[in-house]
């Protein structure tokens, strides 16, 4: 079976070829994503903590959101580009990656989880914003956030011990995802 | 005995080999070492922008400090334990790279710089006098502390990548330089 045209185009990309030949993407296009990962589970654990009651429970829930959010959505959108390009190194063998398709489904909850919140349970903030504990609500956002990217973290990690080592590398590279 | 003696009888030891041969282990050490400097990095990174006058002006730099430090001495502890664990599985590949070598070296001076900021803040809020000024000299300090913690992590990923990021000056280069 093949992978989606748009994903084969991806890989035979100048983006694609850059990734695989040239010796410093892969390391820094890494290090990078690893930064921004890092910098979202920190950002948003904050938040949840606060949401989970457990933290910060004399600052209102609306100012500790405020204050760590714009982090967490510059890192992932960071972790997004510096993704798309350790993807497009091989993205015909990461499409059919168990472990990359979970951590998809993985973001895409963590997603629908923040969804769900802004639309329903933070319309009433006003109401609750300095209190703890908090609303039942609430507090299953916050835990489902902290469980949900651990788990993508997890499954991303997973993904280098899996497969994508049949890239054409470079000779002399140690192209060794551990 | 030598370094890569040593890494190659610490390879050998049973511990090491167990963690080897079980293949969940060391991915699963991987992201509880991710998840760990997730932790560790806001932290610093929170109390760095409290000193700079950028967050949380309503607390004081001990109360910051209060609430970030327990996740910072924590977070460093399972990365310690994590590390040295993931360190013991493949001790060659680790000590024959220069990153690992510097990345080591680096958090030495992280964690004296976080057990030095802890002190000073601690006598500060003692003497109970103004908590909301930092002297210039903790403001360098605290931008400095950022981008060596931004090293540290770059670091631990170049591990994998030594020999193409420091090419000859990778030990594990040098060594097969010598051997040939």
């Amino acid at each position: 079976m093949n992978a989606p045209s748009f994903i084969q185009g991806l890989e035979g990309s100048a983006i694609g070829e850059w990734m695989r030949t040239s010796l410093l993407a892969m390391p820094w296009v890494n290090a990078l994503h690893v930064l921004c990962v890092t910098l979202v589970f920190g950002s948003i654990l904050v938040v949840d903590l606060r949401l989970l009651g457990l933290l910060d429970r004399t600052r209102t829930v609306t100012r500790v959101a405020q204050e760590m959010l714009h982090w967490t959505w510059v890192a992932f959108a960071g972790a997004v580009i510096t993704g798309v390009l350790y993807f497009a190194a091989n993205a015909t063998t990461y499409w059919f990656n168990t472990a990359f398709r979970f951590k998809l489904l993985a973001i895409l909850l963590a997603g629908l989880n923040m969804a769900v919140f802004q639309l329903i349970t933070w319309r009433g903030v006003a109401g609750w914003d300095r209190d703890s504990p908090t609303p039942r609500a609430a507090r299953l956002a916050g835990a489902l956030s902290i469980l949900i990217w651990t788990t993508a973290i997890v499954l991303g990690r997973i993904i280098g011990f899996t497969k994508g080592y049949d890239v054409p590398v470079p000779d002399d590279m140690d192209f060794d995802f551990g | 005995m030598g370094l890569l003696e040593f890494a190659t009888w610490l390879q050998s030891t049973s511990l090491s080999v167990t963690i080897q041969s079980i293949g969940w282990v060391v991915p699963l050490l991987q992201s509880v070492h991710i998840l760990g400097i997730g932790v560790v990095f806001v932290s610093v990174l929170m109390t760095a922008l409290r000193v700079l006058g950028r967050v949380r002006m309503e607390q004081s730099l001990a109360e910051v400090w209060h609430r970030f430090a327990p996740f910072l001495w924590w977070g460093l502890a399972v990365m310690a334990l994590t590390g040295v664990l993931l360190t013991i599985s493949e001790p060659v590949r680790e000590f024959m790279t220069l990153s690992f070598r510097l990345k080591l070296l680096l958090l030495v001076v992280g964690l004296a710089s976080a057990v030095l900021f802890g002190r000073r803040v601690g006598r500060a809020a003692g003497a109970g006098a103004g908590a909301n000024q930092v002297p210039a000299g903790m403001r360098i300090a605290a931008i400095a502390t950022v981008v060596l913690w931004l090293a540290i992590i770059f670091l631990g990923r170049a591990i994998a990548y030594d020999d193409v990021i420091w090419g000859e000056w990778s030990p594990a280069v040098l060594a097969g330089a010598d051997a040939t």
